[in-house]
């Protein structure tokens, strides 16, 4: 029983036993994995584009690199990658959601994006890849899905060359308290009504609102990125707070 | 957030000048995949253009990224003055310009823009037709000629003012003369000065005589 008890995480605002968020949170996505960009463009007045500008411009990815868009989803980051790193590098689009993962191909493939790209369904917490051996791993609004975000955190330092970066993009916590009521009056009354509207689907997007609020704020998350041996960690707010960039180096 | 804004507009408007024209994209697909990153001084950011298969690529960097082919540092000023070739020592010794890399990267960007030739009557007749594509056309080719010609007459005007205005204070032969003049006067009421004294001095001696 005891064991039971510890084995449990969040699900926006759910306990749920540990060992079925990802099935809960595979359901979210295969719901609204259709109209992802759309609702994305919807939901953030289009911005989370100049969010996803600002994490590539971190990236400093070039020519011959091997990147990892993890949580990839429908690669808009990949999209900009596959172009920075060219023919000699590679892009590896990874996502644990084979429904998003398929958009995601799809999408790139029609822009003529097939040389250097990669698909892999992947579970953050167990990277399939050998020590030290990619570039630069983002994870842009995926990591408050995963189950356990230390493990994958740990995971993704094992994975990265000495000297490689790791950016996490993610909702995060408002810097002012105006803000903070009026993102949550957006988020709790107006995001849920909208996925209503457009997916026939209210639940996801207030598991959306939910999991933001359970996500570890900016210091926080960047604890635990020092904590697994991430070094010279940084983040940058974005949005007031709304969204902030971590960023962290393995030398 | 505001220079990621600017930058990403800058962006969807090249890659829209480039669909229009071939011949830009040819030139580009020499420099494919290669990393131009411009310092502009007197903003204090780092602008990084790639070409790539799906058109320009342009960030913006709060600071200088670790890799390029080719590193640009100027003000605005000086970067306009890089489509002369031959200016680029100049610069260089007057410390405007600094370059690292393969400066025949930037002369490539430059000179593919700078030779932007658009077939606009062509595009717009998909939209118009061809007959009012053609008279836009020419309606805007004049317009562009009247304001040419406008702005020629206003740098004629702004000219003659200030070359007027530079008037107003002395050249430095023309303050020789004067400054020569005005002694030459000061001479002549001296000895006109000595004169009268002389004829007043002469006058009730011939009044004493009468």
């Amino acid at each position: 029983m005891k064991e039971a008890e510890q084995k449990t995480t969040h699900f926006g605002y759910k306990t749920v036993a540990a060992n079925e968020k990802a099935a809960h949170v595979a359901d979210v996505f295969h719901s609204v994995a259709a109209k992802y960009d759309l609702m994305n463009d919807l939901l953030s007045f289009g911005i989370h584009r100049l969010w996803k500008r600002v994490t590539i411009a971190s990236s400093g990815a070039r020519k011959g690199q091997t990147i990892l868009d993890l949580a990839g989803g429908t690669g808009d980051l990949t999209a900009k990658f596959s172009q920075l790193v060219g023919d000699t590098g590679r892009v590896i689009l990874g996502d644990i959601n084979d429904s998003m993962l398929k958009v995601g191909r799809d999408k790139l493939r029609d822009r003529g994006l097939v040389s250097n790209i990669e698909y892999v369904q992947m579970n953050a917490e167990e990277l399939p890849f050998p020590d030290n051996s990619i570039d630069v791993i983002t994870i842009a609004f995926g990591l408050r899905n995963v189950t356990d975000q230390s493990k994958a955190l740990a995971s993704m330092y094992r994975v990265l060359k000495p000297g490689g970066r790791l950016l996490v993009l993610e909702f995060s916590k408002p810097e002012h308290e105006v803000l903070t009521k009026l993102y949550d009056i957006y988020s709790f009354n107006i995001l849920p009504k909208v996925g209503q509207v457009v997916l026939n689907d209210s639940e996801s997007y207030k598991y959306l609102a939910e999991s933001i609020r359970m996500h570890p704020d900016q210091e926080t998350l960047e604890g635990m990125m020092k904590d697994v041996g991430f070094e010279q960690t940084s983040y940058q707010n974005m949005s007031g707070g709304i969204v902030a960039l971590h960023r962290g180096f393995k030398f | 957030m505001l220079g990621h804004f600017a930058i990403a507009a800058i962006e969807t408007l090249a890659n829209r000048l480039i669909s229009l024209a071939p011949q830009v994209q040819a030139r580009l697909a020499k420099v494919q995949g290669q990393s131009l990153v411009v310092h502009v001084r007197d903003w204090q950011q780092f602008i990084s253009v790639v070409y790539a298969s799906e058109g320009l690529m342009l960030q913006v960097h709060d600071a200088q990224p670790e890799y390029s082919d080719c590193f640009i540092s100027a003000d605005t000023d000086t970067l306009m003055k890089l489509k002369e070739p031959s200016r680029l020592t100049q610069l260089i010794r007057q410390h405007k310009l600094d370059i690292d890399g393969d400066i025949h990267l930037a002369q490539a960007f430059s000179q593919a823009f700078s030779e932007l030739d658009i077939d606009w009557p062509e595009h717009w007749s998909q939209y118009i037709g061809d007959a009012p594509a053609q008279l836009l056309w020419q309606a805007v080719s004049q317009g562009k000629a009247r304001a040419l010609e406008a702005q020629g007459k206003l740098d004629h005007i702004l000219l003659t003012l200030l070359q007027d205005e530079l008037k107003v204070s002395i050249h430095p032969l023309e303050l020789t003369q004067f400054t020569r003049q005005n002694r030459q006067l000061k001479s002549d009421v001296q000895q006109l000065e000595q004169r009268l004294d002389k004829l007043l001095a002469q006058m009730p001696m011939q009044q004493t005589r009468g």
